[in-house]
């Protein structure tokens, strides 16, 4: 099993009084999607590591918020923090997750994040 | 559409997040160890959770920080997986006791045997008079 | 007779040392032998953790249903309106950037009459400690993390939450660093009261969004827990 190599003593100069999240602003340019972007979860594949849930892979959802810039978890995982992404909350309704979600409850949704890499236009 | 979990804890594909062969001395004390449950029952005391639940907590949180010996994601993967089979039986926050000691032991972050030698120093540290 | 003076029976204690406790100690003990963290790191985590609990959130949400510029706070910056309940999620001990499990984003979710949020995480039960404390043993089990998002309706029935088919009931699940509370709409029931009384029945299953607040009720309710020795397959 890998361990990982997080780099702490520099992420806490960075990040001291600052704050994780924020530490990384400014950091990923220009955000790929905005607020009301219909947008598709890449099923890219994930070595080892991943915090894109398999439910959400290949669904189609709402860009609701788009939240902050981080380096993604499985780069973050490996102490490669060089490159930030912006992170956007997608919130897809469940009769688009979940084959079976009873009609009568047509309006319920989920919301979760995803960074950048993860999503295309749908 | 894909509909299970990713990092499912249970080996749907054969894969197993960590070693699920029994550790004696977690054996032992998952066999004869006296959970809180217990022990608040017997003398009275209406607390909830044992004292040592905050350590446990913050010992957990210390290892995901600094040296990063055991990263929180990995961590929680194994505690899922070891609380639904070896340690289901177990009450919280024991079972979360258990499953960090199993996963430290399984990484080699700790010797079973130096683990068993210190328990044994500090029960009779803390009941000597 | 004189007027004795009133005893105070100590409290009862635990007369004996379990496995478990020494098991815990040992593990730490050794852990910092080792130079996996420091004690002094390790009494900071401690010290940190004993200050946590779910009143800052109770405040938090009773302050924005009596302000409304507030509540505008609450929902666009969850980190600049927690500093207002004294919660200071990017300074505070023990590290001063938010801890590697909490970090420093807190979303405050909005219900309305027509929108019910509850969270989760799938992943591996993240909470957010600073302003809620310690999560409940239920919101770590793979039981509630598998099924809430799957079937939120059949879960939120088991906690004694049942919502028209109207409303939306949207399940926040928080995977990356983005933590989640839940702002409750106020009940009927309240006019006039003042932000003390209104937190005391923000409870933190209210918080978490598995329950609403009710005039008369500050307790969570009991829940049995099941241990999840039959994982959940999916495919029912």
């Amino acid at each position: 099993m890998k361990t990982s190599h997080y780099d702490r003593a520099h992420h806490a100069k960075k990040a001291t009084g600052v704050g994780d999240p924020q530490c990384f602003k400014g950091e990923a340019g220009l955000a790929k999607f905005k607020v009301g972007d219909r947008v598709r979860i890449k099923d890219l594949p994930d070595l080892f590591y991943s915090r894109c849930q398999v439910y959400t892979r290949g669904a189609v959802g709402v860009v609701i918020v788009v939240v902050y810039e981080s380096p993604a978890p499985e780069d973050e995982a490996w102490d490669n923090t060089d490159k930030s992404e912006w992170f956007y909350c997608v919130k897809f309704r469940q009769k688009d997750l979940w084959p079976e979600y009873p009609d009568l409850y047509a309006n319920d949704t989920v919301e979760t994040e995803f960074s950048e890499r993860w999503l295309e236009k749908a | 559409m894909n509909a299970s979990t990713k990092n499912d804890t249970s080996a749907e594909n054969g894969e197993h997040r960590v070693d699920l062969t029994p550790i004696p001395l977690l054996e032992t004390i998952r066999a004869h160890g006296r959970v809180w449950g217990d022990l608040a029952a017997q003398y009275g005391v209406t607390n909830p959770d044992p004292p040592w639940k905050v350590n446990l907590e913050a010992t957990c949180d210390g290892l995901s920080a600094e040296a990063c010996a055991l990263p929180l994601l990995e961590r929680r993967q194994e505690e899922d997986e070891l609380s639904a089979s070896l340690y289901a039986d177990v009450p919280f926050p024991e079972r979360q006791l258990l499953a960090l000691a199993h996963s430290m032991i399984k990484r080699g972050l700790v010797d079973e045997g130096e683990l068993a030698r210190r328990m044994k120093q500090v029960h009779e540290r803390l009941t000597s008079v | 007779m004189s007027d004795k003076p009133h005893e105070h029976k100590p409290a009862p204690m635990v007369d004996e040392v379990s496995d478990f406790e020494a098991l815990e100690i040992a593990v730490r003990e050794l852990a910092i032998e080792k130079g996996l963290f420091s004690a002094e790191d390790h009494r900071r985590w401690t010290e940190y953790v004993h200050t946590l609990g779910p009143l800052p959130a109770a405040r938090l949400v009773a302050k924005a249903w009596l302000d409304p510029e507030y509540k505008k706070l609450a929902v666009t910056d969850g980190v600049k309106a927690s500093l207002e309940v004294g919660v200071d999620w990017i300074n505070s001990p023990p590290t001063g950037f938010g801890t590697p499990s909490d970090y420093c984003n807190l979303r405050v979710l909005e219900d309305t009459p027509k929108l019910k949020h509850v969270v989760v995480c799938t992943l591996c039960s993240c909470y957010p400690r600073p302003i809620l404390g310690q999560s409940p043993e239920w919101y770590r089990t793979p039981n509630y993390r598998r099924r809430l998002v799957r079937w939120p309706r059949q879960v939120l029935a088991e906690f004694g939450l049942q919502l028209p088919p109207d409303i939306e009931i949207r399940v926040a699940d928080s995977n990356q660093k983005t933590r989640y509370m839940v702002m409750p709409t106020r009940p009927a029931g309240t006019e006039g009261w003042s932000e003390e009384q209104l937190a005391e029945i923000v409870t933190r299953d209210c918080l978490i969004g598995v329950a609403v607040p009710k005039p008369g009720v500050k307790a969570n309710a009991k829940r049995p827990v099941h241990p999840a020795v039959h994982p959940v397959h999916h495919d029912h």
